[in-house]
């Protein structure tokens, strides 16, 4: 016998009452004005989910509601009937299942990140348009000049050989991207080049000064072509968006939660930059061999570029979010004749980005 | 008192004999441990179907949660069906996928869907709302919404029109206009809910929130200021990421001091907004008593939120009931006539998709 209320639906009046379920597959209810029975077949049981209590619904719309979800467990059974979805309260319950979904519920979700993330952005990349790419570079060189950038000091000779130098380099890709090289003088970058994903590849004209020979110059573009090419603005971004669906998906319904997640992203946001680099760097040293030009020229500029940019700053700290892999781990530095030395622990922030 | 005025919802047994008002608190059963071992499950069975499962664990949470708010003795259900939750879902998440994908191509299509967003918010709200109650029940009573689409129509967007018009003075009563809609509109049974609270208590708290608010903002301005951060000239030389180089450790001191001020702000709001919203409450002779404190909504809140990074998100479960548990206790019936005294209306299911387009917008996608 089971005790419980029931509620007849017509009214939030409950009378206590007990339920049996018969051998003969009858279920009985006890304790009301009427005796009422029927088929348990005919009868609907809530899930068990933790403590809560247990609903038997009538086909008359009435419920008994009782909180000994152990005794209308072992009745069903009795009878010979499942329970519905019995299996996930047994889950739930067994300590041993918990810890092993927890610690299954930590590697998938640092594969999903590590693997699945970059590898579902590379897929959504492939059938979005180019002009996507567009899109998100739209109007970034606008807001670099207001902000950070002088006009180039270069004369128009210089500037006119490079860019023909680039246009030889970009023709061939026919990729749908529209490559155009820019130049500019920024005190606050120093020796840098960076691409858009609008396929604007910015110069600045201390990088043109720091090269030796114009290869040098032309790897620094090639690695900004690969990013291009990459695509890795546009997958950066759908990067930043599953990682931000997964961070609320597992924590979604806290609100002082929430501001946290939103950095979720940003926190991956130097990992996944790192992978680009990398592909970038790969992307151009294959162009470089392609085109007979001896690939170290890319080392040769980017352990230049890192040794200026460490001479000019005063921290030595390992900087873990940093947006670029080590330059020692990118390229072999080779001590240059007509140079010092780099100091073995060179600062690793600006750099060919 | 209220003894005599007999309300058309349903309560007539205390119209006539006048009863002894009880006091009837919310009961939260609900434990750390047990939410625990329910949301892992949960999570993993989602990441294994890549997230078809959400819409099953939404419904096993939500009938965790109902069923452990406890009132008088029973306790509340969720009764929405996963497989019509999973369809509102992908309604959505193509929608949105298609609506991101045009805007980002052709920016300008914004303009076309803002329109379209403008009449479509008011319909979203009626039909999470309508869906949200439906799917509830105490006492094998559900609860429903009588909230038409000109209401919310009115109370969320034309209501908001007036509010730019006057430069945003009355932006109090498009407050409680909101509240007295979603509120007023509820029914448990056929006994509708009436929202009491009056206009005053909405202009003093948000009034206060403002001033508290703007002097918080004036003092963190006066410090950048003071830093040096706001004037160009000496910004070449200061490292931004360096804040103790910025501030100087009296002022990272200030600045924590202004930071703790600003969650206190908004606890301090959340808290009068709850009272004054859910505490506004009548249910035939039963008032809606709610008693949140701001200072221990914010203590919960930070130290909640400490607790969740620090385990790196394993504490969520328990700050998610502990939450919910101060929410509810603090929330308590003021009534003469006990809760056995509602009635039926013939109810029916609902669509619901309005419910989870609603669930999108407040991001609640938690397992």
């Amino acid at each position: 016998m089971i005790e419980g209320r029931y509620f007849d639906g017509t009214s939030s009046v409950g009378v206590p009452a007990h339920l049996t379920l018969g051998a003969d597959g009858i279920a009985r209810l006890f304790g009301l004005a009427d005796r009422a029975e029927g088929p348990v077949d005919e009868l609907k049981f809530s899930e068990r989910v933790g403590s809560i209590p247990r609903r038997v619904t009538f086909p008359n719309g009435g419920v008994f509601e009782t909180r000994d979800n152990d005794a209308i467990d072992e009745a069903l059974e009795s009878i010979g009937r499942k329970a519905g979805k019995a299996w996930l309260h047994r889950l739930e319950s067994q300590w041993h299942i918990v810890i092993g979904s927890l610690v299954a519920v930590v590697l998938l979700s640092v594969a999903f990140v590590q693997w699945g993330v970059p590898a579902i952005a590379n897929q959504v990349a492939k059938v979005m348009p180019v002009e996507a790419d567009r899109a998100i570079g739209m109007g970034t060189l606008d807001m670099f000049d207001r902000t950070m950038f002088e006009t180039s000091e270069l004369s128009s000779d210089r500037r006119a050989q490079l860019r023909r130098e680039f246009d030889d380099m970009t023709e061939p890709l026919d990729d749908g991207h529209e490559y155009q090289l820019e130049f500019r003088k920024s005190e606050s970058i120093g020796a840098n080049a960076f691409a858009l994903p609008s396929g604007i590849v910015v110069m600045t004209d201390d990088l043109v000064k720091l090269a030796k020979s114009d290869e040098e110059i032309i790897a620094v573009l090639a690695h900004e072509i690969g990013h291009v090419r990459g695509r890795h603005a546009l997958r950066q971004l759908l990067q930043a968006a599953g990682i931000s669906a997964l961070a609320v998906a597992v924590l979604g319904d806290v609100s002082s939660i929430s501001g946290i997640l939103s950095a979720a992203p940003a926190l991956l946001h130097a990992k996944h930059s790192r992978d680009f680099e990398r592909e970038a760097d790969t992307f151009a040293k294959q162009w470089l061999r392609e085109h007979d030009i001896d690939e170290t020229r890319f080392d040769a500029i980017l352990c230049r570029m890192t040794r200026e940019a460490g001479e000019s700053s005063d921290s030595d700290a390992i900087d873990y979010f940093s947006s670029h892999p080590p330059t020692d781990e990118r390229v072999r530095c080779l001590p240059e004749e007509d140079e010092p030395e780099a100091e073995p622990e060179a600062e690793s922030k600006p750099r060919v980005s | 008192m209220n003894e005599t005025t007999i309300d058309a919802g349903g309560l007539a047994a205390s119209s006539s004999v006048p009863t002894a008002r009880v006091n009837i608190p919310f009961e939260f059963r609900a434990t750390g441990g047990e939410y625990f071992r329910i949301w892992i499950v949960n999570l993993l069975l989602t990441i294994v179907t890549l997230g078809i499962y959400s819409a099953w664990a939404k419904v096993r949470r939500l009938r965790y949660f109902y069923g452990s708010t406890v009132l008088d003795g029973h306790s509340f259900e969720y009764h929405a069906r996963p497989l019509a939750i999973l369809k509102g879902r992908l309604t959505i998440f193509f929608g949105y996928v298609i609506f991101l994908v045009l805007t980002k191509m052709f920016p300008l299509s914004i303009f076309l869907f803002l329109p379209l967003l403008l009449l479509g918010v008011p319909w979203i709200i009626v039909k999470a709302r309508l869906f949200q109650m439906r799917m509830t029940s105490y006492r094998n009573l559900r609860f429903n919404f009588h909230g038409t689409y000109g209401g919310a129509m009115s109370a969320f967007i034309g209501w908001y029109f007036l509010v730019i018009l006057t430069l945003g003075i009355i932006f109090p009563m498009w407050v409680r206009r909101q509240v007295a809609y979603i509120l007023g509109n509820t029914a448990f049974g056929t006994t509708q809910f009436r929202f009491v609270t009056g206009n005053g208590r909405f202009f003093a708290f948000c009034y206060a929130t403002m001033g508290l608010g703007i002097l918080v903002y004036a003092g963190f301005i006066f410090m950048l200021f003071q830093a040096g951060l706001m004037n160009p000239q000496q910004n070449a030389d200061v490292d931004p990421g360096n804040l103790a180089q910025m501030f100087g450790i009296a002022g990272l001191l200030k600045l924590l001091v202004l930071a703790i001020a600003g969650v206190s702000v908004y606890g301090y709001y959340q808290a009068a907004h709850a009272n004054a919203s859910i505490g506004g409450i009548e249910i035939g002779q039963t008032r809606v008593i709610s008693q949140l404190r701001a200072s221990s909504l914010i203590w919960i809140q930070v130290t909640n939120l400490l607790g969740v990074l620090f385990t790196l998100g394993l504490f969520y479960p328990w700050a998610k009931v502990r939450a919910m548990k101060y929410h509810l206790e603090n929330t308590s019936l003021d009534t003469a006539g006990g809760m056995g005294e509602f009635t039926a209306s013939a109810g029916s299911a609902t669509d619901p998709l309005g419910e989870e387009l609603g669930d999108f917008f407040d991001m609640d996608f938690g397992i």
